[in-house]
């Protein structure tokens, strides 16, 4: 048994099915921001955001089993998250998703108006400061604004610390002048 | 305004989102996990009955080939039929595989490489079986007939109506070919269709490998990956 983030685990092939369930579940909670986040880098319409959430959620609950206590869960999260969501960015068809009924969602926004407009209002600046931007220059994008150091970037993409630095002064410059000569 | 002033921004948002968003844990419970699980398992049975009807059928088809190695006219349809079949399981398996082996937890750029070398493969295969399918009506009429009803197509149907039978497949290979690069991207009826279309087309395989390009850019930092 290890405990982690508050959290007592143990190993998976000696867990049932229902506490398995509940430990993902309770990570998932801890962690919901980043399904926020990178939904909303990679889906600018609420509605593919839900979806893409649910496809992060059913992506990650495959693949828990695979997943070492020893690490930490939301670099593990992160990494799936931005998987999917990439490989959700370039499909050209859309799946049907016949997990969870229409209408509910996985991850609510339970905010006051006030609150909920900012929320969106955040959303829209992060999709304007990324919209050039290719699928991999998001992730990246992603991880930066998040606080992440060049090492932790490196280490979900797979890429060395030093690419990272160069990377996000490209973009910075090139951000700067996007802004400065709008298209 | 910068990447770091909007970074700022956003930092500020953050500290809300601890106390706006919520999990919806009885979807999560009762719902989405059991249907994954459910999803997961018909999926392996969905996959397995493949595998048994194709070694069904390279059961049957070899069996046509030890019956007829002596008679050339059947042995060569019979063989075209049988390494068809087991180049289509061999294809199978080894998507299967690779599939299952993928794990999304690893890092980014070399899981989207592995999904999109196998894309490319996956690609290949439907192209080619796109391709060949209307080349083995032929051999498939004249192995059926024979093997299951004892009729020899050669004298009943004639060596001309099983050549005009191949002709008319090349026409049917040139026609798709022509026709999917013309519109295959400006079907707007079914996306399997169309996705069909564009695997024969070879668009989907460009932009693949479009990818792949990109993502081996992205690793060592050429400034044409950004």
């Amino acid at each position: 048994m290890k405990v982690k983030g508050g959290m007592t685990v143990s190993k998976p092939q000696q867990e049932s099915h229902s506490i398995r369930a509940d430990r993902f579940v309770g990570l998932l909670d801890e962690n919901r921001k980043i399904l926020y986040k990178v939904a909303g880098a990679y889906a600018q319409d609420s509605s593919d955001r839900q979806d893409l959430v649910q496809e992060m959620v059913v992506q990650l609950w495959r693949s828990f089993n695979r997943y070492d206590a020893g690490a930490r869960f939301s670099t593990w999260m992160y990494r799936i998250a931005l998987n999917v969501a990439i490989s959700w960015f370039r499909a050209e068809t859309r799946h049907a998703r016949t997990f969870v009924p229409a209408g509910e969602a996985i991850l609510e926004v339970a905010a006051a108006p006030a609150e909920s407009k900012e929320l969106e209002d955040g959303l829209r600046v992060l999709w304007q400061a990324i919209d050039g931007l290719d699928a991999l220059d998001r992730a990246l994008v992603v991880l930066y604004f998040d606080g992440r150091s060049h090492e932790a970037i490196a280490d979900v993409l797979g890429i060395s610390s030093t690419n990272v630095g160069t990377k996000i002064n490209r973009i910075k410059t090139r951000l700067r002048r996007d802004l400065s000569h709008p298209a | 305004m910068e990447l770091d002033d909007i970074k700022q921004r956003l930092e500020h948002l953050d500290g809300k989102l601890d106390a706006t968003l919520r999990l919806n844990r009885s979807v999560l419970d009762s719902r989405v996990l059991d249907k994954v699980d459910r999803a997961l398992r018909r999926l392996g049975w969905v996959l397995g009955l493949e595998l048994a009807l194709g070694v069904a059928t390279v059961l049957l088809t070899g069996s046509f080939v030890a019956d007829h190695v002596r008679q050339l006219r059947f042995l060569v349809p019979g063989l075209v039929l049988h390494i068809f079949v087991i180049a289509q399981i061999g294809m199978l398996v080894r998507h299967a595989v690779a599939t299952r082996q993928i794990d999304f937890g690893a890092p980014i750029v070399e899981i989207q490489r592995r999904i999109e070398t196998l894309r490319v493969s996956m690609i290949r295969t439907t192209m080619w079986t796109l391709l060949l399918a209307p080349l083995l009506w032929p051999p498939l009429l004249i192995v059926a007939l024979k093997g299951f009803l004892g009729i020899d197509a050669y004298v009943v149907l004639g060596a001309p109506y099983l050549a005009a039978n191949l002709a008319l497949g090349l026409a049917v290979i040139a026609i798709g070919l022509l026709v999917s690069r013309l519109f295959a991207d400006r079907l707007s009826g079914s996306p399997i269709v169309r996705h069909l279309m564009r695997d024969l087309a070879g668009t989907n395989l460009a932009a693949a490998q479009g990818f792949l390009a990109s993502l081996s850019r992205f690793e060592t930092d050429d400034p044409g990956a950004s």
